[in-house]
């Protein structure tokens, strides 16, 4: 009678197969896990994390001056207070609150009436400052980073209000 | 006489071969992904130190952009993970009244490299903004 099961041959074959292609599994999810060490997260595939840059982008280059205080708001690295001029030409006061963890308020003022507030989630703790370049223009610097303290985000921008 | 059991040896080739065919075409597909996902995130990066030095070298005065050995100006904290980089800044003048101001980043031993032209234009120190 035929013996039932494996030879030895067959079964060294076969892990040796299985153990080739678990090696290149593991070295490759090696790697993957260090590259996902060294770079910072990618917020710029982020919806409301590009919402926020962009009206970030739109309301400084727009901006004539920034307020040092206003409606209760002071300026500061985690609050970023604008004077900026709307498509129609009238002058509002932005203010960017970042003081929420994961969380960034726009809120607009006409004069002193709060005219819109709009608010992201989810979002990285942004942090701003000055940034004064050779010809004495202050622009505001943007950044921001992800929960291991990388560096993710850092935009500068210039006013450039049109007169 | 019976029939002996088992594969014969093309049955038994021509399944390794679609099997391998199927493991390297996965793996192959995982490094690519993995690839370039990576050179995108750098990209990433390359281009928000490349704009930040544009957003500077646009409020430089027109006569001093090709002062001696031009450089990068802004903090370049953001280009930490892909250290070791290089970065320069070329300016070229096509025109007497105009100047092309171009930033390069290089990292991965001078293999990739991330480039943003900015074009100046003599206005005659007016100021466009």
């Amino acid at each position: 009678m035929r013996e039932r099961g494996y030879t030895l041959l067959e079964i060294v074959v076969t892990l040796a197969v299985f153990g080739i292609f678990l090696w290149i599994v593991v070295v490759l999810t090696a790697e993957m896990r260090a590259n996902e060490k060294r770079y910072p997260i990618n917020y710029m595939a982020h919806p409301e994390v590009s919402a926020v840059m962009a009206r970030l982008r739109r309301d400084i280059f727009d901006t004539t001056f920034y307020p040092q205080n206003f409606q209760g708001y002071e300026r500061s690295p985690q609050t970023l207070l604008l004077y900026t001029i709307d498509q129609s030409g009238f002058g509002k006061t932005v203010i960017y609150d970042f003081r929420t963890h994961g969380e960034v308020h726009r809120k607009e003022y006409n004069a002193t009436q709060l005219t819109g507030e709009w608010v992201a989630h989810g979002v990285p703790d942004f942090h701003f400052d000055d940034f004064t370049l050779d010809t004495g223009q202050v622009a505001a610097r943007i950044t921001a980073r992800d929960e291991q303290n990388r560096l993710a985000i850092d935009e500068i921008f210039v006013p450039r209000p049109h007169k | 006489m019976s029939k002996s059991r088992g594969f014969t040896l093309v049955e038994v080739l021509v399944a390794i071969l679609v099997l391998t065919i199927v493991i390297t075409t996965t793996i192959a597909m995982f490094v690519e992904r993995h690839k370039r996902l990576k050179q995108a995130n750098e990209t990433i990066l390359a281009y928000q130190a490349l704009s930040n030095e544009a957003e500077i070298w646009r409020r430089v005065a027109f006569a001093r952009l090709d002062d001696a050995n031009p450089a990068f100006k802004s903090d370049t904290a953001i280009l930490a993970p892909l250290a070791p980089f290089t970065t320069s800044v070329r300016v070229d003048s096509p025109r007497a009244d105009v100047k092309n101001v171009t930033f390069i980043i290089r990292w991965n031993t001078a293999q990739r490299e991330a480039k943003l032209s900015i074009i100046r234009a003599d206005t005659g120190g007016s100021g466009l903004w």
